[in-house]
């Protein structure tokens, strides 16, 4: 019995994150390109406006670019998933399914999206001269923590949204601000060490920093850097989860 | 009737169940956040009062009343999507939920993958969605070009039978139809009455709700009439719709 409902649970999830794809790429003819056209002007902005401001960063091209993907999964992760809940808002009204399948479908489908667009950025990271390690092998499990960490945040803001829409305007403002807040253009090594402590605060700069250190510098990262980004991935999935679950039941009164 | 010795369906006793209101409107979230707890801003407003009712297995039960009086909130908890903050309900039997017209449909997507999605939230396997797809094709008389056109270019006619189609392709044990009835030409309204016949032949419980009496007339036997939360009076369908007219009437007198 549980087992059914667990592989029900799944199964609803894949079907949502496939409904979500399939829905955002149905009526543009170029369909998932799309999706690779803001991370590349970025980069493309970037590389012109910055590498001669960070003479000290090689290869700047792929330095930016193993930011840039990981956060232009977070930011479009983020949007959705906030949206999530309220958007499936007509359906969870009427038919009773768990509404942590409305975000958990959204995250799936962006991590979808995150494994396509792979494919032309490490065309890409190779043209700039990306030469894989054995630091690869760490990859994987900076990126489940990195998701797990979006969609614990994902949560816990999702469901604040429910209840006054303007917390997902408010996230839209932000995350600009955020962008800058991360070292994605530039390296916290140029940051005046007076404020260092204010970029380490933000989360994204460990995650973005162990992306880094696999894919760019090909360098395992550190047990302590490990240590941190496990740790806040687990904190924020718990807060998130039980945040969501504890403002469930007064959902239905704000839909 | 003979009621006495049957299988219970649903059985509801002292239920009460709420709705969270804003108390002081939207621009509240500095106390929001100040009071971390869904407590403060807002204020719990009883839709379900103590209601008491009990439906038999395989019968077809009618719920009358006015707007407001508390119908969907009911269906909604017994569905499982609302829960009751005191009181028992008992539910034996999966509930599938005759949703509004064209609710969880995906505009962009086409008819077949809206079976798969719809199916899906129903809670259904990949393996019963696939054998049901015949079932449904049939049932609405959607042809293969329709349901692979995308549902976004459906009329609403078409939309209510494919709904109308997912919802009973499968014999459900407790069936909920909420004013779903209204909707598409004579002939496929008769067929959804004469499928909801069916279905009830088969063993299913049915709730419907509609203000539509001949419907609940040829439909029910026996129905409650709902107001202001709470169960005023249940009885044969016949009495309980006199009531209704009765007290739609004489709100009518008041307000002249």
């Amino acid at each position: 019995m549980n087992d059914r409902y667990g592989k029900q649970f799944f199964n609803l999830v894949y079907v949502l994150a496939l409904k979500s794809l399939k829905v955002r790429y149905k009526n543009s003819v170029l369909g998932f390109m799309w999706s690779l056209l803001t991370p590349l002007l970025y980069l493309a902005i970037f590389t012109f406006v910055f590498s001669r401001v960070f003479p000290d960063i090689k290869n700047y091209p792929l330095y930016a670019l193993t930011g840039l993907i990981f956060w232009n999964f977070f930011s479009s992760a983020g949007t959705q998933l906030i949206s999530s809940v309220v958007e499936g808002s007509g359906v969870l009204k009427s038919i009773n399914i768990p509404f942590i399948a409305y975000p958990a479908g959204y995250t799936l489908a962006q991590v979808f999206n995150l494994f396509l667009t792979f494919i032309p950025f490490a065309i890409l990271m190779f043209f700039f001269g990306y030469s894989p390690s054995p630091a690869l092998i760490a990859f994987p499990l900076v990126l489940i923590l990195f998701v797990i960490f979006t969609f614990g945040l994902g949560l816990f803001i999702c469901a604040f949204n429910v209840y006054f829409r303007d917390v997902g305007m408010l996230w839209q403002a932000l995350t600009p601000a955020l962008f800058y807040a991360t070292p994605v253009a530039y390296s916290g090594g140029r940051v005046p060490e007076a404020y260092l402590w204010i970029l380490k605060l933000n989360p994204l700069y460990h995650f973005i920093g162990a992306f880094r250190e696999v894919l760019y510098y090909n360098t395992f990262p550190s047990l302590q850097s490990w240590a941190l980004v496990g740790g806040m991935s687990l904190v924020m999935f718990l807060l998130g989860y039980f945040t969501f679950k504890r403002l469930e039941p007064g959902f239905i009164s704000n839909f | 009737m003979g009621t006495k010795n049957r299988d219970i369906a649903i059985l509801a006793k002292d239920l009460h169940v709420s709705f969270l209101i804003q108390k002081h409107g939207v621009n509240n979230m500095k106390d929001f956040i100040f009071s971390f707890g869904i407590t403060k801003p807002f204020e719990k407003k009883e839709v379900l009062t103590g209601l008491d009712l009990t439906i038999y297995k395989g019968e077809c039960f009618g719920v009358l009343g006015r707007n407001g009086s508390g119908k969907s909130t009911f269906l909604r908890t017994v569905a499982g999507i609302m829960c009751p903050d005191k009181g028992i309900l008992e539910v034996n039997g999966n509930v599938a939920p005759m949703m509004a017209l064209g609710v969880g449909f995906e505009p962009e997507l086409s008819g077949y993958e809206n079976i798969r999605l719809l199916g899906t939230m129903m809670g259904k396997s990949k393996k019963e969605i696939i054998a049901s797809e015949e079932a449904i094709r049939d049932f609405s008389e959607l042809s293969d070009a329709d349901l692979k056109m995308q549902v976004k270019r459906y009329s609403s006619g078409m939309m209510a039978r494919l709904a109308f189609s997912i919802t009973v392709a499968k014999t459900p044990e407790i069936l909920i139809v909420d004013e779903a009835l209204a909707v598409g030409d004579i002939g496929f309204r008769e067929k959804c009455a004469n499928r909801i016949t069916e279905i009830q032949n088969e063993g299913a419980t049915i709730i419907y709700v509609s203000h539509n009496l001949n419907e609940l007339r040829r439909i029910c036997t026996r129905g409650c009439y709902l107001e202001n939360g709470k169960i005023t009076l249940v009885d044969e369908i016949e009495k309980v719709i006199e009531l209704y007219q009765e007290r739609t009437a004489r709100r009518k007198n008041r307000l002249r």
